[in-house]
């Protein structure tokens, strides 16, 4: 059975883009496919991974789990929100470069995204909410240990 | 040394992999590029009768179509002795998953839509999955070798020294059989390729995940019978290499053929579930291994006799064969050797490399027998592997000249780190330490080639530089730490050179990223290119100033000419013009001898040792490992954040290899093919890490430094089991040490006896006689039926997406039409279900905003919880979590914060049942009907029911289930005919399903609220956010501080969730006693009526111990 895709609007960091989608799209699929956004990772798409972490409406969400139509109306955010215009780095991607934290970066953009959530929500985790905040997101390179010390490090700075 | 060591170079790749701007292989596109689908067999083992392609050649977007017969050159792989694959099977398929045709269309759908309609005719063959089973003489033979029995791809029989003197001699020998399975490197990236075939200029260009662009070079030439300079492997990004993208990974073969063939640009990209089944692998093994030492502790010999699970093809395999020999001839001194070490062709995915090349697993039965001996000898284990360790000058039994080791440096550090001698000598209960070292001949003579490396060094008019390497940065900052030998050697800022990884037009040739290869041999061409660089500059400064060469001097990102001027790169590339050069480096050492393996094989040796303390919970088996100490021998720190991260990364997948991860076959066919049922550790499983660097300076290393990628997985597997060893006095002979065997072993050690009373459920009668049956005829019989005449489920790659507004809206989207409806709100379940085969909407209706569906009103008497309400809105609600604390505990403990973003209450109850069988989409009872088996009787049953299993065994784990249920809740559902109430118990029908019609909505979850009631949720699960292993939701109400009341549901045990109602009973006669013991007994009671399946009696022991937990807190809970 083949579908006729349909025009829909989506806001996506900021802006309004109108796509072709199908009721089978995704938003990981649209946002990479239709809009060229590709630093939204899929590396399971099956909500497993949190490669292809985004924010709609705030909230971190799996983009593979998403479909594109529902997202219409919502606010997304995808990692090339992050950093500002002119090229100046989040707070959080920053650290995570000073931290060491990521080797392939294939989870990177999703760590990101799942901080930023955290982060704007609470300027200062405890590190449990932290891991709270990150257990969605596997990666098989850094073991983890240097992410957590990039996020620790920006909720002490945000404490003083 | 200000260009290497401690405070050093962020990554090169860090802005734009931040950024999100890094372009991976899935992100490549090119103009006209089409999509490629493989069609992979779906049997372990089969002649090919037929294949038909012509019906998907019809069909709509396709391009091309391959199948084995278009492409008849071998892979050349491990050397002519070894080939035996092609792009594609021809004639016989050995394994599940094994490419039979591919698909190139215009769309990835067309492409699988054209893929699936190549009609295939099968004769199954009779397969054969153990090692042991395929050398016997009644085998199924796979492949024949020259000289070798069948299903043999290679014998070695080797032996240094006399051990047979050794052992009549020996004071105390050791002996153990140990075995494990395979595990996978799962790289966050899957396996993918775009390639596009120039027709007109002859010429294939490749993008593609690999660490090795020279080998796809070359066989890609071999397969399209080019030569190599018609073919380029272009650089890229990689997400993750870890061996699983080493040498040419086979969707880029079949990419190429499909881009020639069609004359368009190709591109495949693996899917999860493909990269699981296909992927190459780690390899399983099974080694007899025995220790036999002097008096006074000196190895005297060591045999290893062994077996290599190669799987269908041979890829790696003879270097894991060598690599047993590697470990076990050189890790400490030893006297002498003898192995018998055999590769062997089993029905199962190939075989290929994952970090460490085997050496985890072999350095576990090594240093399992070191501990062993250690308390014969009455010996520390450690004080012991000091008087044993290597030593520089030590030459080893296979000839190996040990140059600089650090290793006795290394275990002295760890054994202070980690607090040895306090934690040995006073353990506190349940927790122990243990300790692992390792050796790494890395740099040896790997391939045919040798072992070489070149690396290009440019100078630019700019004055800034470009280092060219062939070798692949997957993410292990090889780029940088290249660039920072340059820096070094020059002194000039990293940050003015740029790294060209992976072209293999552009970069001079290099044997690619694997065996820890990279720092040393690439290494040491960056500094011969530096230096002749260097030498250009020189002489053509001196000769343009007139000036001596010797006076120029290459300081502070320039070159000093005298006291009063220094150059910048930028005034010097003006003055020389560009300059290039390429830097070379050969391991200049004898191979060693090919028939025996005897000789100095690497040019260096890294040494290292780890220490771990574990925790172990005797309740539920698991493990937790608490700290993890590591000190290396890296001869040089050339960037630390680097080695930490090379160290922290290895040792996590080292605690997933130790602990969880196992792929799972059932009939040759894996079944836990996703990232939620093969558990690779997450955020909360890491563990306090401590790394130490020991600087040897080795003298043939670049600025003296030695390996790192793989030196930090080879100890941690051991030192973890030795952990456990000490913790619990258990050691483990087969891998992984899962939370299942470790309650087994503690039963057997405890001679635990548990009452299930089996007969207290009449029903189980019928399910044992089946189960019995089984393997007795009934499993082969009823698989057979059920493939036969089972309606195969409908499957749907497409499906429409409607909204609905409100409440009315969505029952009139409802109504039967023959259109499927399923209705989604946080769609967790239902897309991965829809992809996985197990639902086949034609329309999804959205109904996560529909009105009337949301809202928590929290009221004197009870609680109203809209159904889709997110779980996040639960855990978030402060007042909910202080009205019902249980079900906001609950509401935590489910999968991952995206999750429960979107998940919704009514979503979480109505969610699909789990086993991983029925998510294979294979033919059992719940996909097919009557007549099909369920594959939980005879397969890998360790997650499914112990309780009220019948013709199905999974078992519910909705976490909301059990809470719910405890709770007393009611489920408001509205339909077409009205409004009805179904209570929790009515929910479920004994099978699992849930009591909801297709034309009924959920609206609101109802739970009263009961005045002094206390209630929790306790959930055990490998790992936090897991589905339970075993869950209970509790509510105990009481007047005063008597118990009058009492609910304990039960959860991922059964089908259902089931009402403990012996329990319950027990507990209200208990009267005032609810002493740890009384509940103790109380909580034994909840496994009545349980009949475990093979593989699922740990769960007997889990949820007694949940229950007894969540019993014990909600008694607590009365007077916190």
């Amino acid at each position: 059975m083949s579908l006729v895709p349909r025009e829909i609007r989506l806001m996506v960091n900021g802006n309004t883009y109108p796509v072709q989608a199908r009721g089978c799209d995704s938003l990981a699929q649209v946002l990479r496919d239709a809009l060229n956004l590709t630093g939204t990772k899929v590396g399971c798409n099956a909500g497993e991974c949190g490669a292809c972490t985004v924010l709609l409406d705030d909230r971190a969400v799996c983009a593979c789990l998403v479909p594109a139509m529902r997202a219409e109306g919502a606010q997304i955010r995808t990692i090339e929100s992050q950093a500002e215009d002119g090229g100046t780095l989040s707070a959080i991607q920053q650290a995570l470069i000073d931290h060491g934290a990521f080797q392939c970066g294939f989870c990177t953009p999703g760590v990101v995204m799942s901080l930023s959530a955290l982060f704007a929500q609470c300027p200062s985790p405890t590190e449990h909410a932290i891991r709270v905040a990150l257990q969605g997101n596997v990666c098989r390179c850094s073991g983890y240990s240097k992410i957590i010390e990039a996020a620790n490090a920006l909720a002490q700075r945000a404490a003083t | 040394m200000r260009h290497i060591g401690k405070a050093t170079a962020p990554q090169k790749e860090a802005l734009a992999k931040v950024t999100g701007r890094a372009i991976y292989t899935h992100d490549y596109t090119l103009p006209g590029m089409l999509w490629g689908a493989i069609l992979r067999s779906p049997h372990p083992h089969a002649r090919i009768v037929a294949i038909d392609t012509e019906r998907a050649a019809a069909m709509p977007g396709v391009a091309a179509v391959l199948t084995g017969t278009q492409a008849d050159v071998r892979y050349l792989h491990a050397g002519p002795r070894y080939a035996d694959r092609y792009p594609f099977a021809r004639g016989i398929v050995r394994f599940v998953g094994e490419e039979v045709a591919a698909v190139a269309a215009d769309t990835l759908e067309h492409a699988q839509a054209a893929a699936a309609a190549i009609e295939v005719t099968y004769e199954v063959l009779k397969p054969v999955y153990d090692v042991h089973e395929a050398l016997a003489t009644s085998a199924p033979v796979l492949h024949q070798k020259d000289g070798l029995s069948p299903n043999v791809a290679q014998h070695t029989l080797a032996e240094w020294g006399d051990t047979q003197a050794a052992f009549a001699q020996a004071a105390h020998t050791v002996e153990g059989t140990y075995t494990h399975g395979i595990v996978a490197p799962v790289c966050m990236e899957t396996n993918a390729v775009v390639a596009t075939w120039d027709s007109a200029a002859q010429h294939m260009d490749i993008w593609a995940g690999t660490q090795s662009p020279f080998f796809v070079r070359k066989e890609i030439a071999h397969i399209l019978a080019l030569d190599r300079k018609q073919v380029r492997v272009h650089a890229i990004e990689i997400g993750g290499g870890f061996g699983g993208k080493s040498q040419a990974p086979e969707p880029i073969g079949i990419a190429a053929l499909l881009s020639r063939a069609a004359g368009a640009p190709v591109k495949i990209v693996l899917s999860r579930k493909e990269e699981f089944i296909s992927g190459k692998t780690d390899h399983g093994k099974t080694m007899t291994l025995k220790t036999a030492v002097a008096a006074d502790g000196k190895i005297l010999a060591r045999r290893n006799h062994y077996l290599v699970d190669n799987g269908a093809f041979t890829h790696m395999g003879p270097a894991y064969v060598s690599a047993v020999r590697q470990r076990t001839a050189n890790l400490y001194q030893v006297g002498a050797v003898e192995f018998d070490g055999k590769l062997v062709y089993t029905n199962k995915v190939s075989g290929g490399s994952y970090r460490g090349m085997g050496a985890p697993h072999i350095i576990w039965a090594l240093e399992t027998q070191i501990d062993e001996l250690a308390h014969v000898l009455g010996k520390d284990p450690i004080a012991y592997r000091i008087e044993i360790a290597n030593q520089p000058g030590d030459v080893t039994p296979q000839g190996f000249e040990i140059s600089t080791c650090g290793l006795v440096d290394c275990l002295q550090e760890v054994e202070r780190r980690i607090g040895w001698q306090d934690k040995r000598a006073h353990p506190k209960p349940w927790r122990g330490v243990g300790v692992a070292a390792m050796i790494n001949p890395s740099v040896g003579i790997l391939y045919a080639e040798g072992n070489f490396a070149n690396v290009s060094l440019e100078l630019r008019p700019d004055g800034r530089f470009l280092l060219a390497t062939q070798n692949a940065d997957c993410g292990t900052w090889q780029n940088t730490t290249l660039a920072q030998f340059v820096a070094q050697t020059l002194d000039l800022d990293v940050a003015a050179i740029d790294v060209l990884h992976m072209d293999t037009d552009d970069a001079p040739d290099d044997l690619g990223s694997a065996a820890s290869r990279v720092t040393f041999m690439a290494g040491a061409a960056a500094i011969d290119a530096s230096n002749l660089l260097m030498a250009q500059v020189r002489e053509q400064l001196a000769t343009q100033r007139g000036i001596a060469a010797d006076d120029i001097r290459f300081v502070d990102d320039g070159v000093r000419l005298d006291a009063n001027e220094h150059l910048t790169w930028a005034q010097i590339a003006a003055l020389t013009g560009p300059l290039k050069v390429n830097g070379h480096h050969k391991l200049d050492q004898p191979a060693p001898d090919p028939k025996t393996g005897y000789g100095n094989y690497s040019a260096t040796y890294a040494f290292g040792a780890q220490a771990a303390e574990v925790e172990v919970d005797p309740e539920t088996g698991h493990v937790k490992v608490l700290k993890v100490v590591a000190v290396q021998d890296v001869g040089r720190v050339i960037n630390e954040a680097s080695l930490d991260g090379q160290m922290h990364g290895g040792i996590v997948q080292g605690i997933g290899m130790a602990l969880s991860e196992d792929l799972v076959f059932d009939h040759g066919r894996p079944v836990n093919t996703s990232l939620i049922n093969y558990r690779v550790p997450r955020i909360f499983e890491t563990t306090e890490i401590e790394t130490g660097y020991i600087e040897t300076h080795d003298p043939r290393g670049p600025l003296g430094a030695k390996s790192s990628g793989e030196v930090s997985i080879n100890p941690t597997v051991a030192a973890i089991a030795n952990a456990v060893a000490h913790a619990t006095g258990i050691r483990f002979r087969t891998l992984p040490i899962t939370p299942h065997k470790m309650l087994a072993a503690l039963r057997r050690q405890q001679a635990r006896k548990t009452e299930l009373r089996p007969w207290m459920r009449p029903y189980n009668l019928e399910v044992a006689t089946a189960r019995h049956l089984y393997p007795r005829g009934l499993f082969p019989a009823m698989k057979k039926l059920g493939e036969t005449f089972s309606t195969p489920k409908p499957r749907v790659s497409t499906w429409d997406y409607a909204r609905a507004d409100d409440i009315a809206h969505a029952l009139q989207l409802l109504r039967p039409t023959d259109r499927r409806v399923k209705l989604i709100a946080g769609g967790t379940d239902v897309l991965p279900g829809i992809r996985q085969g197990v639902y086949a909407p034609d329309v999804v209706v959205d109904i996560s905003r529909t009105a009337g569906l949301g809202g928590i009103t929290i009221e004197e008497h009870q609680v109203r919880i809209g159904a889709a309400v997110t779980l996040a809105d639960l855990t978030d609600h402060a007042a909910l979590r202080a009205a019902l604390p249980g079900l906001c505990e609950a509401a935590d403990l489910i999968a991952t914060r995206q999750i429960r973003n979107v998940a919704t209450v009514a979503g979480d109850l109505s969610q699909e049942k789990r086993c991983w069988f029925f998510r294979s989409a294979l033919p059992c009872y719940k996909n097919g009907g009557v007549s099909c088996p369920c594959y939980a009787v005879s397969g890998d049953s360790r997650h499914h029911s112990i309780l009220g299993a019948g013709r199905c065994a999974a078992p519910c784990v909705a976490d909301l289930a059990p809470a719910l249920t405890a709770l007393d809740a009611q489920v408001l559902v509205q339909g077409q005919a009205g409004a009805r109430r179904i209570a929790m118990a009515d929910f479920y029908r004994w099978s699992g399903e849930t009591t909801v019609s297709p034309q009924e909505i959920i609206v609101a979850i109802e739970i009263p609220r009961v005045a002094s009631a206390t209630q929790v949720y306790e959930k055990y699960a490998q790992w936090r956010g897991d589905f339970a292993e075993a869950s209970a939701g509790v509510r105990l109400t009481w007047t005063g501080d008597t118990l009058t009341g009492a609910r304990i549901s039960l959860g991922a045990v059964s089908p259902l969730p089931m009402r403990a109602v012996h329990a319950e009973r027990a507990l209200l006669a208990a009267g005032a006693d609810l002493s740890d013991a009384r509940i103790e007994a109380v909580a034994r009671k909840v496994v009545y009526g349980a009949l475990p399946l093979r593989d699922n009696a740990a769960k007997v022991d889990m949820i007694i111990a949940v229950t007894a937990r969540a019993l014990r807190r909600a008694r607590d809970a009365r007077h916190p």
